[in-house]
C-alpha cells in the first residue's frame, strides 16, 4: 500500500503547492487537505490517511500534535515548517511527532522524509561523541570507524559519523568512500537544511553508518564556519541516534566546538614512547572547565602493550584520571582491514583489536546506567 | 662602529613541516640543530608546536622563559625588545645551541599571535646563523607565515599506511599550489626502512616529486635519545641515523659530507594508491 497523505496547511497558497507536489510524487496519494486543523480532526478520519504532513510553525504546535495523535493513533504525523530548529523540533518530536520537514518540499524530500522518519522516527536524546586528540597520530580515526561499526551492528540503531577534521580528515579513505558531496556543502547549505535535506549529504557505508565526509583539500577549510559546522551537528543530532565526530588534532575553534555540543568528549592518544600521557594531562586541565566534565570526558589510549588492565590502571595512575578504554596495537589488522575497504573489527571478530572496541561500545551502550564504570 | 659591523646578517630559516603527526619532526629538528651548532653554528630551535610542543620534553629543558614572554615584550617595549632574554641554553658534550620553548599553558598558546611569531624568527634571523623551527602538521595561519620566511622547508614524511600517503599528497599539491620554489620545499623521507606495505618507489611517482633525502629508521635509538634528553648525533655519532642527519645537514648548509641515500628499493607492487588517486 502507497502513502495516503492528510495535509493540513493554513496558508492557501503554499496548501495549493504541497498539494501538487504530493500528487505528483509516485506511491503518495493525498486523500485529504485542509486549512484548518479543526477541520481536519472532526473530518479527516474517513479517508484513512497513514501519513499526516501538519503545518506547525504557531506556538500551539505541540498541543495540536498531542490532540492528532489521540485521533490518530497509529498514523505518522510530520510537522512542516518553514525553518528547522533543533530545539523547536525536539518539542514537536516529544509531543508525538515522527519527524520534521521544510515547506515547501520537493517529491524526493517529501519520499526521504517519509522514508527516515515513518519507521524510526526522529532522534531525541541521541548522543553524541567527539573525538580530541592533544597530537595527531592517536589512531582516533582508526577507532572511530570501528566503534561505527560495531556500535551499529551490536545497537541496531543509526549511527553517524561527522568527519571534521577539515584539512587532513581520512574518514573517506577509511570507508573506501568517494564522497558526492562532503561537509564543504553542508556547510554551504546548512543555513537551508533539515533533517531530511542533511540526510543526503552523508555517505552510506552500510544501512545503519552514514559518513559526512571532509574536505577534499586543505584550503576548503575556509567554506566551513564554525556557525555552520555547529548547525550540521544540531541538525544531525537529529538523524543518528549515537552522532561520532572527528575533530583536527589540540585545541581550535573547530575541535572547541564539537566538544561543546556533545554528550561525551573522548580524548585519545597513541602510546608511542614519547610524552603522550603529559599531553593528555594537559589538555585535561582545560577540559575540567566543565562542571560535569568527570562524567563528560573520556580518556582512551590506543597502541597500549601489553592492552591488560594492568597497563590500563598504570596509565591512569600516571594521568591522574581514569583511562575508559585501551586499544592494542593492530597496525597490520587495521591496515589489512583498510586495504580492502573495510574495518579490523569485520574481519577478526575476535581479535584482541575488535574486543578492545567491543568493550568501548559496551560502555557507550551502557551510559546511562553508569556503563562506563561497570564494564 | 664601521658600516660593515652594522649590516645585519640574516641567518638561515629551516622549517619542518609534515601533514601526518609522529613522523620525525622534532627529533631531526633537534638533531640538525645540534649536528650544526657541533659544525660551530650559531643555532637556535623554535618550537611553534606551539601548544604541545615537546622540544622542551626532547631535551630535558625547563624553561624560564618561552615564547609567551617574547611576545609580552613585544607588546610593551614594541621593536626594542631582545629576544635573547626569552631563550633556553642547551648544552650536550661541550657543543650549545639556544631553544626559544613553546610557551607553558595551552591557553597561551592560544593566544600567541602569528605576526609576533613571525617578528620573533626576524629577530633571531639577526643574531642567529641558523634558525631552526617545528611546527605542528597543518596549514595555520602560523605555518604559512613560516613556509613563506623559511629559506627552506623540510617537507618530512614516512610511509606507513594510505591515509598518511593521501596527506602527504594533498600536502605537496597544496606546497605546489602556493608556488614555492622546488628548491626550497625539500621532501624527506624519514623511517625509510619501516615495515609498510608500500613502496616509498609507488609514493614518489604519486608525488610526481622524488625524495631529496631519505633517513633510516631506528626506532630504538631515537627512542632512547628521547629518554636521555640528549640528541643522537652528539651521543651516538656513529649509528646509522646519525651519519645520515649529518648527510642531510651537510647538504643544507653546503658542506656536504656525502652519504646521500638511494631512496628505498621497490618491496612489492601496490595499486593501493591507484585507488586512492586513480
Amino acid at each position: 500500500m502507497g502513502f495516503r497523505v492528510l495535509l493540513v496547511e493554513p496558508d492557501r497558497l503554499m496548501l495549493e503547492q504541497l498539494s501538487m507536489t504530493i500528487s505528483k510524487t509516485p506511491g503518495f496519494e493525498l486523500v485529504a487537505r485542509y486549512q484548518a486543523a479543526s477541520d481536519a480532526l472532526g473530518q479527516g478520519t474517513v479517508f484513512k490517511p497513514n501519513i499526516i504532513l501538519l503545518g506547525a510553525d504557531g506556538q500551539k504546535a505541540p498541543e495540536l500534535i498531542r490532540d492528532f495523535r489521540r485521533l490518530y493513533p497509529d498514523v505518522s504525523i510530520i510537522c512542516m515548517g518553514e525553518q528547522w530548529r533543533a530545539d523547536s523540533a525536539a518539542h514537536l518530536v516529544q509531543a508525538g511527532a515522527r519527524g520534521y520537514i521544510v515547506k515547501p518540499f520537493t517529491s524526493d524530500e517529501l519520499k526521504n522524509a517519509v522514508e527516515a522518519f515513518a519507521k524510526s522516527g526522529m532522534v531525541v536524546g541521541g548522543e553524541t561523541y567527539t573525538f580530541f586528540s592533544p597530537k595527531g597520530k592517536s589512531g582516533k580515526t582508526t577507532l572511530i570507524a570501528n566503534l561505527a561499526m560495531e556500535l551499529a551492528r551490536r545497537s541496531r540503531a543509526k549511527v553517524g559519523i561527522i568527519d571534521a577534521d577539515l584539512q587532513f580528515g581520512d574518514m573517506a579513505v577509511f570507508f573506501s568512500l568517494s564522497p558526492t558531496s562532503t561537509i564543504v556543502e553542508a556547510a554551504r547549505d546548512a543555513e537551508f537544511l533539515s533533517p531530511v535535506t542533511l540526510a543526503p549529504y552523508f555517505m552510506p557505508v552500510t544501512e545503519n553508518v552514514h559518513v559526512l565526509c571532509g574536505t577534499r583539500a586543505p584550503n576548503l577549510i575556509d567554506r566551513v564556519s564554525i556557525a555552520s559546522l555547529e548547525r550540521i551537528i544540531r541538525i544531525a543530532q537529529s538523524l543518528y541516534q549515537y552522532l561520532l565526530i572527528d575533530v583536527p588534532p589540540a585545541f581550535n575553534p573547530t575541535s572547541i566546538a564539537a566538544s561543546e555540543l556533545s554528550t561525551t568528549t573522548i580524548l585519545v592518544a597513541m602510546i608511542n614512547g614519547g610524552y603522550e600521557i603529559e599531553h593528555m594531562r594537559e589538555a585535561l586541565e582545560i577540559f575540567k572547565d566543565w562542571p560535569d566534565y568527570e562524567d563528560r570526558v573520556k580518556a582512551v589510549f590506543t597502541r597500549v602493550t601489553p592492552c591488560d588492565r594492568a597497563s590500563q590502571e598504570e596509565i591512569g595512575r600516571a594521568l591522574g584520571f581514569p583511562v575508559a578504554g585501551i586499544i592494542p596495537n593492530a597496525y597490520e589488522e587495521v591496515s589489512t582491514a583498510a586495504d580492502s575497504g573495510m574495518m579490523a573489527v569485520d574481519i577478526e571478530a575476535s581479535s584482541p583489536f575488535a574486543q578492545s572496541v567491543s568493550k568501548l561500545v559496551s560502555k557507550i551502550m551502557g551510559r546511562h546506567s553508569s556503563g562506563w564504570r561497570s564494564v | 662602529m664601521s658600516s660593515a659591523e652594522q649590516e645585519t646578517i640574516n641567518g638561515v630559516v629551516i622549517s619542518f613541516f609534515s601533514t601526518a603527526s609522529s613522523v620525525g619532526k622534532t627529533l631531526i629538528g633537534i638533531n640538525m640543530a645540534a649536528e650544526l651548532a657541533r659544525q660551530g653554528a650559531r643555532v637556535v630551535l623554535v618550537d611553534y608546536d606551539l601548544q604541545f610542543g615537546d622540544v622542551c620534553n626532547y631535551l630535558q629543558l625547563e624553561p624560564e622563559q618561552t615564547l609567551m614572554d617574547a611576545q609580552r615584550s613585544i607588546q610593551l617595549t614594541g621593536s626594542s625588545f631582545d629576544v635573547r632574554e626569552c631563550l633556553t641554553p642547551y648544552s650536550c658534550r661541550n657543543i650549545m645551541f639556544a631553544v626559544l620553548a613553546a610557551p607553558r599553558k595551552l591557553e597561551e598558546a592560544y593566544n600567541i599571535e602569528t605576526s609576533v611569531a613571525q617578528k620573533v624568527i626576524e629577530h633571531l634571523q639577526g643574531l642567529f646563523d641558523y634558525v631552526i623551527v617545528d611546527t605542528t602538521s597543518m596549514f595555520s595561519e602560523l605555518n604559512l607565515m613560516l613556509l613563506d620566511i623559511s629559506t627552506i622547508v623540510t617537507y618530512l614524511g614516512v610511509v606507513d599506511f594510505l591515509p598518511t600517503i593521501k596527506n602527504m599528497k594533498i600536502g605537496s599539491d597544496t606546497l605546489r599550489t602556493l608556488g614555492y620554489d622546488s628548491e626550497k620545499i625539500r621532501l624527506v623521507l624519514n623511517r625509510s626502512n619501516a615495515k609498510t606495505r608500500i613502496s616509498s618507489e609507488d609514493v614518489q611517482k604519486l608525488l610526481k616529486q622524488e625524495f631529496y633525502y631519505v633517513l633510516p629508521n631506528d626506532f630504538q635509538a631515537a627512542s632512547q635519545s628521547i629518554i636521555d634528553g640528549k640528541p643522537l648525533v652528539l651521543e651516538h655519532q656513529d649509528i646509522a641515523l646519525s651519519d645520515a642527519i649529518r648527510g642531510l645537514v651537510g647538504l643544507y648548509s653546503n658542506r656536504s659530507l656525502g652519504g646521500v641515500e638511494e631512496p628505498a628499493r621497490r618491496e612489492h607492487k601496490s595499486s593501493l594508491l591507484g585507488r586512492l588517486f586513480g
